[in-house]
């Protein structure tokens, strides 16, 4: 197909798609554009003529990025993220803006400003989040990858609820120039697509050092595709008792001991490790991430971009209004814990406290990595949920990230990929590796996913 | 701990949010309900100098001292709510706001 053709195609199919509410901002006049750029570009440029879709809170020229928040409709930044740059260099065409959680603050897509994203193969299901609307549109089909963002597990989640891959790089090996800013010393950018080749492909494209974010780490980036069909004969895979305890569904449970059972077919040796430090995980996560957040987004004050009250007659009244109005609960309740943990009186026993916990979290994965290559545990601890089913307990919501969170917390590098289905709903293997070893858990989830057919696997929609 | 309605009023002046009352009793009770749980960090055995773990490069990658400046696809007259004469316009600052112009504060109750 020629770019312009691939335009076409997926334009109708974003048309078919619009009730999944998966897309905030494209139009057929974009693509076209994009088609007719990419088609100037040299044949061999990598991604030449891919469709991808991009997280409405990493910038683009031309397009809105509102973070799906009231607080940022109809902003367009004044320049592009370094992961887009990358791709649309590569021969990407940028296709779409998707929806997410507002400030990717979510579990399940359902905190957005502009309206919830329904699962593409079960309406009456949340697709995860808070990367929700990249997620739906690969598995509908739409486009075949897309950039969401991690912070907790944004990407790996959401890929686990819609049956398809997604990565989260190590902290540092994308870009952050571009990605509005959640919790600076978590987030990154990450790939989803329908198999892991085409995650490797992305990856292999937004990776690697930039000068405009001092957080990415200078270090060479391997060959991903190259190395995805060695193997995992003699590969160590360690499976750590604490993921497979309360709150896990059954189901879930035996999907996950099975692809284990899989690699140890394939040749991979598998002991039991520990990470006793589990439990604090998500208490740390949620005040280091909320105070970072309370600073991050003080920028969004009404003074020199986005949403401003009409209601103020002074400067106090402008900053507050402003943030009452244009952010929603989520956000509202997130800035306020995390004021909370950095104010006199909490600062040493809530935000130092988490802060010296992640250092207990890192040496317990650091220990594990001392005797096994990668880990393998669930993504989620339940298939997905109903829409509406968590969002009046925000603990709850948060519980839904328990196993993704350490993993941001460590800043490692970890995979998502399909190995089951429970009750119809899919299941996520979720793989961790040592940090910068993204090569190798890319390797076995290839393995994995080659020795198995739940890839093959696609919602109605698309098999239709 | 308890989180008061006053705790809840304070971190929202602290956050530069305005809180209406009838988002109050839900908020108070949320908040007490998260800073319970992550109130279980007491119990980790943390050391008392025990470093903070921070991912990303081990040492700071220095640049040139050189002012490089990055051209942006649109000046801040197009993005800013009001920008006039090469300054961002805003209200007054509340001590100087005579008495007798002060908004109505209708359902919000300001922190």
């Amino acid at each position: 197909m020629t770019p312009q053709e691939v335009a076409r195609d997926t334009a109708q199919r974003l048309v078919e798609t619009a009730g999944l509410n998966a897309v905030l901002h494209w139009s057929a006049e974009g693509l076209q554009l994009e088609a007719a750029r990419v088609a100037a570009l040299p044949p061999e440029a990598p991604l030449r003529g891919m469709p991808v879709a991009v997280k409405d809170n990493i910038v683009t020229l031309d397009t809105p990025t509102t973070c799906a928040s009231r607080i940022l409709e109809g902003y367009v930044s004044p320049f592009e993220a370094t992961a887009v740059r990358r791709l649309r260099a590569a021969g990407a065409m940028i296709v779409a803006k998707t929806n997410l959680d507002e400030f990717a603050m979510g579990s399940s897509t359902e905190h957005s400003a502009f309206g919830r994203v329904l699962h593409p193969d079960f309406p009456e299901r949340v697709p995860g989040g808070s990367s929700g609307g990249s997620a739906a549109l690969v598995a509908a089909g739409v486009v075949p990858a897309a950039l969401g963002s991690e912070t907790g597990g944004s990407v790996r989640q959401p890929a686990s609820f819609c049956g398809i891959v997604g990565v989260k790089p190590s902290y540092g090996r994308v870009s952050r120039y571009g990605l509005v800013a959640f919790a600076s010393s978590l987030d990154q950018i990450g790939p989803l697509s329908l198999d892991v080749r085409d995650c490797a492909l992305v990856l292999q494209v937004i990776s690697g050092h930039d000068p405009h974010d001092s957080t990415s780490v200078d270090l060479p980036v391997p060959d991903f595709v190259a190395s995805l069909e060695a193997g995992v004969r003699g590969l160590r895979v360690g499976v750590p008792a604490e993921f497979f305890g309360e709150g896990l569904q059954p189901g879930v449970r035996q999907a996950v001991l099975e692809a284990v059972r899989v690699l140890e077919g394939l040749g991979a040796r598998v002991e039991e490790v520990a990470l006793p430090t589990l439990e604090y995980a998500l208490p740390t996560y949620y005040l280091i991430a909320c105070a970072e957040a309370s600073s991050n987004l003080a920028r969004y004050d009404g003074v020199a971009y986005g949403y401003r009250s009409p209601r103020a007659d002074d400067l106090y009244t402008l900053y507050a209004r402003t943030r009452a109005e244009g952010f929603g609960p989520e956000v509202k309740r997130r800035i306020m814990l995390g004021t909370f943990a950095l104010s006199e009186g909490y600062y040493e026993g809530f935000y130092k406290k988490a802060q010296q916990v992640r250092t207990l979290v890192r040496r317990d994965f650091d220990r594990c990595f001392q005797r096994v290559d990668v880990l393998a545990t669930p993504t989620s601890p339940v298939a997905g949920f109903r829409l509406g089913e968590r969002t009046a307990d925000p603990l709850q919501m948060y519980l839904a990230d328990v196993y993704t969170i350490p993993v941001n917390l460590a800043g490692l590098p970890g995979i998502s990929v399909p190995c089951g289905f429970v009750d119809g709903l899919p299941v996520g293997l979720q793989l961790v590796g040592r940090p910068f070893e993204e090569a190798t858990v890319l390797r076995v989830a290839y393995a994995y996913e080659q020795a198995t057919e739940w890839h093959r696997h696609r919602c109605p929609f698309l098999r239709g | 701990m308890t989180i008061s309605r006053e705790d809840v009023l304070h971190v929202a002046r602290l956050a530069e949010i305005g809180v209406s009352e009838h988002e109050l009793d839900a908020l108070v009770d949320q908040m007490n309900r998260i800073v319970g749980y992550v109130a279980q960090l007491d119990a980790a055995p943390v050391e008392s100098d025990g470093a903070a773990f921070v991912p990303g490069p081990t040492a700071v990658a220095w640049r040139e001292d050189v002012v490089q400046p990055e051209p942006l696809a649109l000046p801040p007259a197009a993005l800013a709510p009001d920008f006039r004469a090469g300054f961002f316009v805003v209200p007054q600052l509340p001590a100087l706001v005579p008495e007798s112009e002060h908004a109505p504060v209708d359902d919000e109750e300001e922190p």
